[in-house]
């Protein structure tokens, strides 16, 4: 997977933007063009809505969840709920980074210690974080714990196994070479495993914080308490399916926004300032 | 000097030293602290309950319905999406207007469309199908079109004054580039796909493995509960190691794509 991720990468490096072929287009209309796909979808989705002839509880039209979206907004629901996932996504990503750094440098800091948990730390990987929630639930019962836990689980766990792949890594030749330059355990921690880490760190980041936000809303449903999950699947069940899809809306639009916002320009930061992306591989 | 036999077998011993550790905690925890007994069951009570379900053939069962569901969906979704990526990432126009709404897409798929499969199919295994060949479809889509976009636009350029027809094209130039993409999106699609899998048999399913476990919280059954974990673990790492290890070893490291590992 890591090896994959990394070819990745470099193709991507080497990509070449936008030709000559597209250089009269002005700003505004590569940004529109860009809200053109929704526009399709939404439209579409109106007429397929208006064909069907289906009631508005089984396949609500783009006004319905509109309707729904505003509704929600001026009740005060839709604010609070965002904002409580938001704090259980948050949170659960906060405890799980921290303990899955902890823990990832803590089993990479010895290669014999690393022989030992490694086939342990590869099992829970393989888990599926979704697997330990009736767990959760028998432990917690239906509370924002078992929310907040499952998150940070999953965020915690690809990432314990990208530090120790990425520290397994490192050709045993560097920390040499800076051992018999007379460096300590402490600057081969911090010029040979940090900066050599760093890809595989944001890369595990990534993936569980994706992963996380799949299992928040995932945990809200079944957990039953509050949180957009909670909202997109109590408002089907009571037949407000205009809410479900405004729900569902409302979610994805926060995903692309903490992606966006927070995780791209975090991994970009990281690559460019270390030079990882750059030619100096090869 | 160590023999070939004891390098095999040392390392398994190593590994297998904290499954041991865990498995004695948990044998003492019952003596050690006070919890009421359907928390965590003893060691024995698991391993009893795991014989039950082996023998009743329930947990057979549940794992095949579970996996031909996954297979099913599996290809279903990535048989539609592959072509369907590649088709709309040809033109530069057209995949430009498409990737916004791909990855908005990709974002929602799978587990938060389980609601809507409910209204739409009941609860069930239409239900849970669909949540899994959605989440399939919108990973792999996303990846096709991120792929053939990774492409350098030189390669098209140099092909295309040549002469190259459409399929060509895609035989000569955008299967072999994207190649690394496309694996990647196959394994990505495969593990979302699963947990979307586990997810929606966790809630709305009626049977497979996932459905086993969620209906034995429903009694304290916390010893099937831990079984479940514990075959969902290994199911994925069979996976891995007889699916996707050998495809990647046959295809991308025959063709080169890895650069210097």
């Amino acid at each position: 997977m890591n090896r994959l991720l990394r070819a990745k990468a470099d193709i991507q490096a080497k990509r070449v933007d936008a030709g000559p072929g597209t250089r009269w287009m002005t700003p505004i209309w590569r940004r529109l063009e860009s809200v053109g796909g929704f526009i399709v979808v939404i439209a579409v989705w109106q007429l397929a809505q208006q064909a069907s002839g289906l009631p508005s509880t089984l396949f609500p039209s783009s006004l319905d969840a509109l309707h729904a979206l505003v509704d929600l907004y001026q009740v005060g629901i839709l604010y609070e709920y965002t904002l409580l996932s938001l704090s259980h996504y948050l949170l659960g990503l906060g405890l799980g980074a921290g303990i899955g750094l902890a823990l990832g440098l803590l089993i990479s800091s010895n290669r014999r210690v690393s022989d030992i948990l490694m086939p342990l730390v590869n099992f829970t990987y393989a888990i599926v974080e979704v697997a330990w929630i009736p767990l959760l639930i028998l432990w917690w019962g239906y509370s924002p714990a078992t929310i907040v836990v499952a998150v940070a689980y999953v965020v915690a766990s690809p990432l314990v196994h990208n530090i120790v792949t990425g520290v397994r890594s490192i050709p045993p030749v560097y920390i040499r070479a800076v051992r018999a330059l007379g460096g300590d355990r402490r600057v081969v921690l911090t010029e040979v495993i940090l900066p050599a880490i760093v890809p595989s760190l944001f890369n595990g980041l990534r993936v569980g914080a994706g992963f996380g936000f799949r299992a928040l809303i995932f945990s809200e449903m079944i957990s039953q308490s509050e949180g957009i999950g909670y909202l997109i699947f109590t408002s089907a069940a009571s037949q407000q399916t205009a809410r479900t899809v405004a729900g569902m809306i409302v979610m994805g639009a926060l995903w692309l926004f903490l992606d966006r916002m927070y995780l791209r320009p975090l991994e970009r930061m990281s690559t460019y300032r270390w030079g990882l992306s750059s030619e100096a591989e090869k | 000097m160590t023999s070939r036999f004891e390098r095999a077998v040392y390392p398994v011993l190593l590994g297998a030293i904290p499954f041991g550790v865990i498995v004695v905690f948990w044998w003492l925890a019952p003596r050690m602290f006070e919890y009421p007994a359907y928390m965590l069951p003893t060691t024995a009570e698991v391993l009893k309950r795991l014989g039950e379900l082996i023998q009743s053939g329930e947990l057979l069962g549940s794992v095949l319905s579970s996996l031909g569901r996954l297979l099913g969906a599996f290809v279903i979704g990535n048989l539609i999406a592959i072509p369907l990526g590649i088709l709309l990432a040809m033109n530069a126009r057209v995949s430009r207007v498409v990737m916004p709404v791909a990855i908005f897409l990709q974002a929602v798929a799978g587990i938060a469309w389980a609601p809507l499969a409910v209204v739409w199919f009941g609860i069930g295994n239409v239900a849970v199908t669909f949540l899994v060949v959605n989440s399939v479809f919108f990973s792999s889509l996303y990846n096709t079109i991120s792929g053939v976009q990774s492409i350098p636009l030189v390669l098209w350029r140099a092909m295309r004054s040549m002469g190259a027809t459409q399929p060509t094209l895609i035989r000569e130039l955008i299967i072999p580039g994207a190649m690394v993409q496309l694996l990647l999106g196959l394994r990505t699609s495969m593990a979302l796909g699963w947990r979307s899998l586990v997810a929606a048999e966790l809630i709305i399913g009626t049977n497979g493995i996932g459905f086993l476990m969620m209906d034995a919280t429903k009694w304290y059954g916390t010893d099937t509960v831990i079984c479940g974990i514990i075959i969902i673990g290994i199911l994925w790492l069979a996976f891995d190691r007889f699916a996707f290890e050998p495809i990647e070893r046959l295809t991308v490291r025959r063709w080169g794509l890895l650069s210097n590992h």
